[in-house]
């Protein structure tokens, strides 16, 4: 049993990582920068050590720092939570070779699914092609060419180390993509330090459907359902949920045929721990495979709900080396999950850090709220703008929406703008209502509708 | 009884859930009281004043204890502090056996080693960066220190 753990995160995550020590009787440590010191993480854990100043290439991207942290601790694990270092498999071989077991899948998983071109070739020897694109990294324009020709136009431009939806670029055309290619390879440089990219056919009215995975160090891999995270603006999640209306409405034998599909990329990975395989499925119900992610994902919670299982401490349990013992997975009724973003809505969803003034939380039945935030703290600017998830749990998805309605209506942050008046859009908005929607809904949303529309709905 | 003794009841009160302990002897008097959201509430009868502090931080309880019981000079608001630019155990000397690289009332210029932080077995050897001379002492030796931990008070020359 591990006795100590350090949480090598913040925010919502590190608060989320420290409950679920705390029951299992686990004593916690917080790492944390100089612009997080009166964070709720370092308060809720049992030590905490400052481990820099606020950039995070100063704090929370400093491996040296956090294995210093971890070993004058004496810690038995590091959780790495989602970012940042979660999918560093430098780091997670540092932990190791100091003795520190890292909450993860091992580092051959994970270089195994390294990058997002090496894991498209994974997914083909496992059965489970991507979109059509190109084999691997494209090294020049003319391949760029090449490979749109052979797939057809639009098509999507993407850091094979990007992650979180960002280091991608849509080219309709041979100018367009001349352009977008060498857009998306500096930014690459310059986000993700790997200028790497792939090209894929772009899906059209396409819904990203995943699968949340747990496999045990003895080579048992479940699934734990779908996820349904269509919902997204500039490729960020906004709502997600489960099942996915999709899924339920009108493919119902995909979810078992991509259940499977995922346990056979991971059983190839010989993947271990948490993760999840992210899906592209179209209107005609073919599906294809986008990548996976080798961590605790922010929307984890809605499986949580309608499985009953705890994801974390599973993580955790997983990397003591117990062997999976949830057995068969039940599912029962539905979740949605909003995530609340320090954004205008107004604005463009311009960020807005800053201090929170008052701060009451929606409650009563079916409604969870994992957050970090709390009135008189001060939202620091050095990081992503997310001050919590907002999950409501119904018997059904009706009563899902109509306890998301609520708790969004009860939810008071004051002081800073947030994107609640823009999900009460989204949830009274009626093809979100009868479960009708893609990739394309945001844009649809916010394109049509009048700023009038959205404080209406608000 | 010294900063020593202290910090071994309160360790010894934290692991044995004791939330109050009183002790006097030789004209000194103190009393330790635990808060529930895990204050610790320190009134000497010195100067007769509560105060109260976290104790979640993992500072050194020697920076956490009022002045008059550090039995140490008055802060000097023109000093600066050298704080630890990493986290690790903070040593005073190149070794157990060696004299410590600095002492209170040492000159220091901007090269001169003033202690050892080691992390991940790597001894760092920890330049001033400042001219001047040691005050005080902060940190202590063979301790976990963290970023920006003050290690030493600096009169600056």
């Amino acid at each position: 049993m591990f006795e100590k753990i350090l949480v090598a995160n913040r925010g919502e995550i590190a608060v989320r990582i420290i409950r679920a020590c705390k029951e299992l009787d686990i004593r916690t440590v917080a790492v944390y920068s100089e612009v997080d010191a009166n964070s709720m993480h370092v308060q809720l854990a049992d030590e905490a050590i400052c481990i820099g100043k606020g950039p995070s290439a100063e704090s929370y991207l400093r491996i040296d720092r956090i294995v210093s942290a971890a070993e004058i601790t004496d810690v038995d694990a590091i959780h790495p939570g989602y970012g940042f270092l979660a999918e560093n498999a430098h780091f997670a071989d540092v932990c190791e070779n100091c003795n520190i077991r890292f909450i993860g899948p091992s580092s051959r998983a994970m270089n195994a699914l390294e990058n997002k071109a090496v894991s498209r070739v994974l997914a083909k020897k496992a059965n489970v092609p991507p979109p059509p694109g190109s084999d691997g990294v494209v090294e020049d324009e003319q391949e760029a060419l090449a490979t749109a020709k052979k797939v057809g136009y639009p098509v999507m431009i993407k850091a094979i180390a990007g992650g979180g939806g960002k280091g991608m670029r849509m080219a309709h055309n041979d100018i367009s993509l001349r352009k977008e290619y060498y857009l998306t390879r500096n930014e690459a440089e310059k986000a993700f330090g790997n200028s790497g990219v792939y090209i894929e056919k772009f899906i059209e009215n396409s819904h990203h459907v995943e699968f949340q995975i747990l496999g045990d160090n003895r080579g048992k891999i479940i699934h734990l359902g779908e996820r349904d995270c269509s919902i997204q603006r500039r490729n960020q999640k906004v709502v997600e949920e489960t099942p996915s209306p999709l899924l339920e409405n009108k493919f119902r034998d995909l979810r078992k045929k991509m259940g499977k599909a995922a346990i056979r990329i991971a059983e190839v990975a010989q993947y271990t721990n948490a993760g999840t395989v992210e899906f592209i499925v179209d209107d005609k119900g073919q599906f294809y495979f986008l990548e996976v992610n080798k961590r605790i994902q922010v929307e984890h919670p809605i499986t949580e709900e309608v499985t009953g299982v705890d994801l974390v401490q599973q993580q955790i349990l997983i990397a003591m080396g117990d062997e999976l013992r949830i057995g068969d997975i039940q599912f029962r009724g539905h979740a949605i999950e909003c995530r609340i973003n320090a954004e205008d809505p107004f604005d463009d969803f311009r960020p807005c850090p800053g201090r929170i003034e008052m701060y009451y939380p929606p409650g009563g039945r079916g409604i969870r709220v994992d957050s970090h935030v709390y009135a008189g703290y001060t939202v620091p600017s050095n990081y992503d703008s997310m001050l919590g998830k907002l999950i409501a749990y119904g018997k059904d998805r009706r009563e899902a929406m109509d306890k998301m309605s609520r708790a969004l209506g009860e939810f008071m942050i004051t002081g800073i703008k947030t994107t609640i008046p823009f999900e009460q859009a989204i949830l009274q908005d009626p093809n979100f209502r009868r479960g009708v929607y893609t990739t394309a809904f945001v844009e649809q949303l916010l394109g049509g509708a009048r700023r009038e529309l959205i404080e209406d709905r608000a | 009884m010294d900063l020593k003794d202290i910090k071994a009841i309160i360790d010894l009160m934290k692991k044995n859930s004791i939330t109050e302990f009183e002790m006097e002897k030789e004209g000194f008097k103190i009393r330790l009281k635990r808060g529930v959201n895990g204050t610790l509430t320190v009134t000497p009868t010195e100067d007769g004043q509560a105060m109260a502090y976290p104790i979640q931080s993992s500072a050194p309880v020697a920076a956490l204890m009022p002045a008059s019981l550090q039995a140490s000079p008055p802060v000097v608001s023109s000093e600066i502090e050298i704080t630890s630019p990493m986290v690790g155990t903070f040593y005073r000397a190149p070794s157990p056996e060696s004299a410590p690289y600095v002492d209170v009332g040492a000159d220091l210029n901007s090269e001169t080693v003033v202690c050892i932080i080691e992390a991940m077995k790597v001894m760092n050897e920890i330049k001033s960066e400042v001219k001047g001379v040691i005050s005080q002492v902060l940190a202590e030796n063979g301790k976990p220190v963290e970023f920006g931990q003050p290690l030493f008070k600096v009169r600056p020359a």
